[in-house]
């Protein structure tokens, strides 16, 4: 066995060698380099006067610089286009809100379209075009982010972060327990009027595409870390990512009874609706039970399926 | 080893003629980090054995204490890892710590350099118990770490990956070089294609062979993993001030 390894040269003395020539003759490591540079290491070279700028950052800043104009060409756009809209409605150019100009568009477009994200808008440029990240390194080709080779560094930050508060989280339960003091119950995180937010969301707040395996794994991070006791403690990083659940009791408005010259209640709904009939009921309280259906009593309808149909409906069947 | 074949080929051939694979027309000049240097201080940085002292960063003792001594069992031994091998007891192999010392040593120095020179140095750890304390070191020291899942093309096809032209990394330091299905981590193939340099932690498992700087010894206590990071922190950390010191004697 050591006969076959007797041919391996120490790789120690090899690295050695190689070491000082390796460095001295390396070039900074891009990828477009399409030759390697002379054979003289740039030191030798004389000194540049003129700063040159990292081709990365060139490119950066160009395509920063044609953003930035084409959003500055679409707002004058949309400002202008605004007060033309107003002109139209004859509404005052100076106060014409964003509300104004989507009655102004339904008005002007009306749209069969079932979609509503389909039908015609105006809006300003911000919502409408996607905001770009800012640029990700500096001149010398640098990333400013640690975990930019991830290629999703915001996403990863986020877990690293629920890691960090996570393990301080278990020392200061450590501390605690050394103190014999234990969590107090009226602080314990309540969630319970709250949702995590969807993947579309979170891809959102983050400008960065995720997989669903990786939402579901951030989820169950957040989960593990909000189970801890003193997880109150990091209430607002938790909360960045719930959403408030919709109320849905928010539509249903108990109308208040009026009250007549005899002091009964009485209300009145309009518009009740049976296929292409219409009507309005009025109720009385306290009641007699009597039925009066356009000055006749139930054999207004003289169908017995309609009479008994009321009627059932009537008495809450 | 492929990339030392590279540099010899390198040698032996004048540079001039040499073309790589993505050819593009010659650009205007970057801006060069080492430029920024005096020509005489990077000179003599270079000439100098141990410029940074990282020969004083540990003891043999401390390696010990560290459990970087222990292999795992005989049976899963890769034959390349023999020559670090002090021997086995009660089936668990034994690193020849006096050897780890030597290749430990010789990666700092590697790591000192590359940080003196503004190199940027990117730290790779595949497993859930020491990622975070990986992602940590190289935040403090102003480096980058890749804890995650490796997608395919970061090194070969990286403008198309990051959507814009990027410099990539001229160091890569692997904490530990398998990944979570135990075959060999991605990016030590790509470093070596796209001729980046690599240092990394070989335990008797793993595969030596395309790593340029490895260091042979335990990647699986926390203490070990400690004990590196602690180390490559501080050799990042005292490249980083020689620079500064000499940027600032200019």
């Amino acid at each position: 066995m050591l006969g076959r390894f007797a041919r391996l040269k120490d790789p120690l003395k090899l690295l050695n060698q190689q070491a000082v020539q390796c460095l001295s003759n390396r070039p900074p490591n891009f990828e477009t380099t399409g030759t390697v540079p002379s054979s003289t290491p740039a030191p030798e070279q004389a000194p540049q006067t003129k700063k040159t700028i990292n081709k990365a950052m060139k490119a950066y800043l160009e395509r920063a610089q044609e953003h930035d104009e084409f959003m500055k060409r679409q707002r004058e756009e949309y400002q202008i286009g605004k007060r033309h809209l107003a002109n139209m409605m004859g509404e005052d150019p100076e106060h014409f809100t964003q509300e104004d100009i989507d009655n102004a568009i339904e008005y002007l477009f009306p749209s069969g379209l079932f979609e509503k994200k389909a039908r015609p808008f105006m809006k300003p440029p911000e919502e409408v075009f996607p905001q770009k990240k800012a640029a990700e390194f500096d001149e010398t080709g640098r990333p400013h982010h640690f975990l930019f080779y991830t290629s999703k560094p915001n996403f990863y930050q986020t877990l690293h972060d629920t890691v960090q508060h996570i393990n301080d989280l278990y020392m200061y339960e450590d501390a605690m327990l050394k103190k014999n003091l234990r969590p107090d119950k009226n602080l314990e995180l309540d969630c319970s009027g709250y949702q995590w937010m969807t993947k579309e969301q979170l891809e959102g707040i983050l400008m960065e595409t995720i997989g669903d395996k990786d939402y579901d794994y951030f989820i169950s991070s957040l989960e593990r870390l909000i189970a801890l006791p003193y997880s109150y403690t990091v209430k607002d990083f938790v909360m960045k990512y719930k959403t408030r659940l919709v109320s849905q009791m928010q539509d249903v408005e108990v109308p208040k009874p009026k009250y007549d010259s005899e002091g009964r209640a009485y209300i009145t709904t309009y518009e009740c609706r049976r296929k292409d009939a219409r009507g309005d009921v009025t109720i009385r309280a306290p009641g007699t039970g009597k039925i009066t259906i356009n000055g006749k009593d139930i054999n207004y309808f003289q169908d017995t399926q309609c009479r008994e149909q009321g009627y059932k409906s009537a008495i809450g069947d | 080893m492929f990339s030392l074949k590279l540099n010899r080929f390198v040698s032996l051939c004048p540079i001039k003629n040499i073309k790589l694979f993505s050819v593009e027309a010659p650009q205007a000049a970057q801006v060069d980090p080492v430029s920024a240097l005096p020509i005489s201080k990077q000179e003599e940085v270079l000439r100098h054995p141990d410029y940074f002292n990282v020969h004083n960063l540990f003891t043999v003792q401390d390696l010990f204490e560290a459990r970087v001594h222990y292999g795992h069992k005989e049976g899963s031994l890769d034959e390349r890892m023999l020559p670090y091998i002090y021997g086995s007891r009660l089936g668990h192999l034994i690193f020849d710590l006096d050897k780890t010392a030597t290749y430990l040593r010789l990666a700092l120095n590697i790591v000192a350099h590359v940080a003196y020179r503004d190199g940027i140095i990117l730290f790779f750890l595949r497993g859930a118990q020491n990622a975070h304390l990986v992602e940590q070191t190289a935040k403090e020291c102003g480096e980058f770490a890749h804890t995650r899942f490796w997608r395919g093309g970061i090194f070969t096809n990286a403008n198309k990956q990051f959507g814009a032209v990027t410099r990539l990394p001229d160091l890569c330091i692997f904490m530990n070089t398998l990944n979570n299905i135990l075959t060999t981590h991605t990016a030590v193939r790509d470093a070596a294609k796209m001729t980046i340099i690599t240092i990394g932690v070989v335990d008797t498992n793993c595969n030596p062979s395309l790593i340029t700087y490895p260091v042979p010894g335990n990647d699986d206590s926390p203490a070990s993993i400690e004990l590196y990071c602690k180390l490559f922190k501080s050799a990042i950390l005292r490249g980083k001030e020689k620079r500064r010191e000499h940027l600032q004697q200019q």
